[in-house]
């Protein structure tokens, strides 16, 4: 190795410490056992992640060929709950799996060669986006939104690199995998101890399951104390995302003149007082709030069928509706009902919930609500659907 | 790979024939490599070109913070508690360890929600809960869990009897 002069005696200085540091860690569990068990955990939690993370995004921003099925009904709430409540369970396998190979970022030489330099910085990308990944993710569900980025898209795109480097990590570890859970040859001094500290991780990511995972599966609600919901509490019983005081609407909404307008694509446009609407067709279904901070609650939705109102102005089957709100902004404003989900006799323009006139954070007079959908499309205080 | 933690000369050899070999195992780590730089390129791609919505500057900074806050000061801190508690006597350092461990990950997972940070006057549904409260129910179940095991733990050895002092290393 060259070394220069003035560099020397610093350079031997960091060589001193980076070996004095890595010869520090005792413990037995600093093993590859342990690392390899982790990484194997948390492969699959990420995997789990980044699938029914794609499926949120490709959900709300469907490209033009996508038509997501309508059925089953609990789709979204399922794959979103996973994301969020095993989002939640992989914060003690990260934490575990960086506290077992934390003596490895004390190497020296820290760089052996050009492969390895690359190779260490693929990790820096991997350890930096799984932190970045699993923090911004829990203080999102906390509606604690403490950056200058817009959460969701940063935490997309982040999503491809830590996905990307894990996929390229798995590859350079793979055969100390293979060796570690593999070959049952090797004598293995640690096993106990390794299988009580395993046995710890897994309770830690038990525990924070136990205790959030009732914000999307009621019945164990009462357990769920560290959950930033509780699928019971809110106006009528149900959690409320943005309130009619958030979206500006408190005034308009009472407004005596309120009207939907149906409008487009239509033989001939259709204008309703909410008198109107309460004398059409009604229909009680039982559908969830399923929303993309992973909480979800069950109601009952009494309401014209979209399809019902769709039929009577005479609209294409292959249609594609834009469903507005009386909101004046918001990235929520509007959203898009396509052929699968409008067809769906499920599908209503809701005017009760849980047996009373929806309250106004619900989405007085009127909002949309369809089975396998994110909540955020679930558009309140609607006022206009567009045929095209 | 290739820096097996503790015998670092050793393990070269499994490593060069590893690599020499032409096997299939060679072309599906191509091809992983091939898909991971794919994924890393779409990444840093759309942080670059949704500049607007990523602002990468902030996103750098919280890259790097959380690896620094990371590796300098939780890590370091949880080493620190970790040989502090090697103080106490096996068999029960180990419970010791495992209740703290977890009430850290725990604590961590709750503060933004005892912080309260998220909380709107408008949308009492957000947050309802006391977290505090929450948080303190879930330290003393830890607490009860690692006392019931060290208790257990206690009379086990005592009913083996004072003849097998072996018995510390389970």
């Amino acid at each position: 190795m060259v070394r220069h002069p003035d560099v020397k005696g610093l350079s031997a200085r960091a060589e001193g410490f980076v070996r004095g540091v890595s010869a520090r860690f005792g413990s037995g569990l600093h093993s590859e056992g342990v690392a390899a068990r982790l990484g194997v955990w948390l492969g699959v939690s990420f995997t789990v992640a980044f699938a029914t993370g794609l499926v949120s995004h490709f959900m709300q921003h469907p490209p033009g060929w996508l038509l997501w099925p309508s059925r089953p009904v609990n789709l979204y709430r399922v794959t979103q709950g996973l994301h969020v409540i095993g989002g939640l369970a992989a914060i003690p396998l990260l934490l575990a799996k960086l506290w077992t190979v934390y003596p490895k970022l004390f190497q020296w030489p820290p760089f052996r060669s050009a492969a390895h330099a690359v190779e260490r910085a693929l990790v820096l990308v991997l350890v930096g986006g799984s932190l970045f990944q699993l923090v911004t993710g829990l203080l999102n569900i906390s509606y604690a939104y403490l950056w200058p980025f817009s959460f969701t898209t940063a935490h997309y795109w982040t999503a491809y690199l830590v996905y990307g480097a894990l996929v390229i990590h798995v590859a350079n570890e793979w055969a100390k995998v293979r060796a570690a859970l593999w070959t049952r040859e090797r004598v293995e001094p640690d096993a106990a101890a390794r299988r009580r500290f395993l046995g710890t991780v897994a309770a830690a990511s038990g525990l924070t399951v136990l205790v959030t995972v009732g914000e999307t599966y009621a019945p164990l609600a009462p357990l769920a104390v560290l959950a930033p919901r509780d699928p019971r509490t809110g106006p009528q019983g149900i959690p409320v995302n943005k309130s009619a005081l958030a979206a500006g609407v408190t005034g308009i909404i009472l407004d005596p003149g309120y009207r939907l307008t149906v409008t487009g694509a239509v033989r001939a446009e259709l204008s309703l007082a909410y008198a109107d609407l309460v004398r059409l067709p009604q229909h009680t279904v039982r559908l969830p709030i399923s929303c993309v901070e992973g909480w979800s609650a069950d109601a009952e939705w009494t309401g014209i069928r979209l399809r019902d109102l769709l039929a009577l102005v005479g609209a294409a089957p292959d249609a594609t509706v834009e469903v507005e709100s009386l909101e004046r902004g918001g990235a929520y404003r509007t959203s898009e009902v396509r052929p699968p989900h409008w067809s769906d006799p499920l599908t209503l323009l809701a005017l009760r919930l849980n047996g009373s006139p929806l309250a106004p954070d619900h989405g007085f007079p009127l909002r949309l609500i369809a089975p396998d959908r994110p909540g955020v499309l679930q558009t309140k205080w609607v006022t206009k659907v567009v045929v095209s | 790979m290739n820096e097996p933690a503790e015998p670092a000369e050793p393990a070269e050899p499994a490593v060069v024939r590893e690599t020499a070999v032409p096997s299939r195992r060679g072309w599906w780590r191509l091809a992983a490599y091939g898909a991971g730089g794919v994924l890393v390129a779409v990444g840093l791609t759309g942080l670059l070109v949704d500049a607007r919505r990523t602002d990468p500057l902030g996103w750098a900074l919280w890259f790097g913070g959380l690896v620094a806050a990371h590796d300098g000061v939780v890590l370091p801190l949880a080493l620190a508690a970790g040989a502090l508690a090697g103080a106490v006597r096996e068999p029960y350092r180990f419970w010791v360890r495992a209740a703290l461990g977890v009430a850290a990950v725990l604590s961590l997972v709750a503060l933004p929600m005892v912080l309260g940070i998220g909380r709107r006057a408008d949308d009492p549904s957000l947050l309802p809960r006391d977290y505090g409260r929450g948080l303190l129910l879930v330290l003393a179940v830890i607490a009860v869990a690692a006392a019931t095991a060290v208790l257990t733990v206690r009379l086990r050895r005592r009913r083996r009897g004072p003849s097998s002092p072996a018995a510390s290393e389970e």
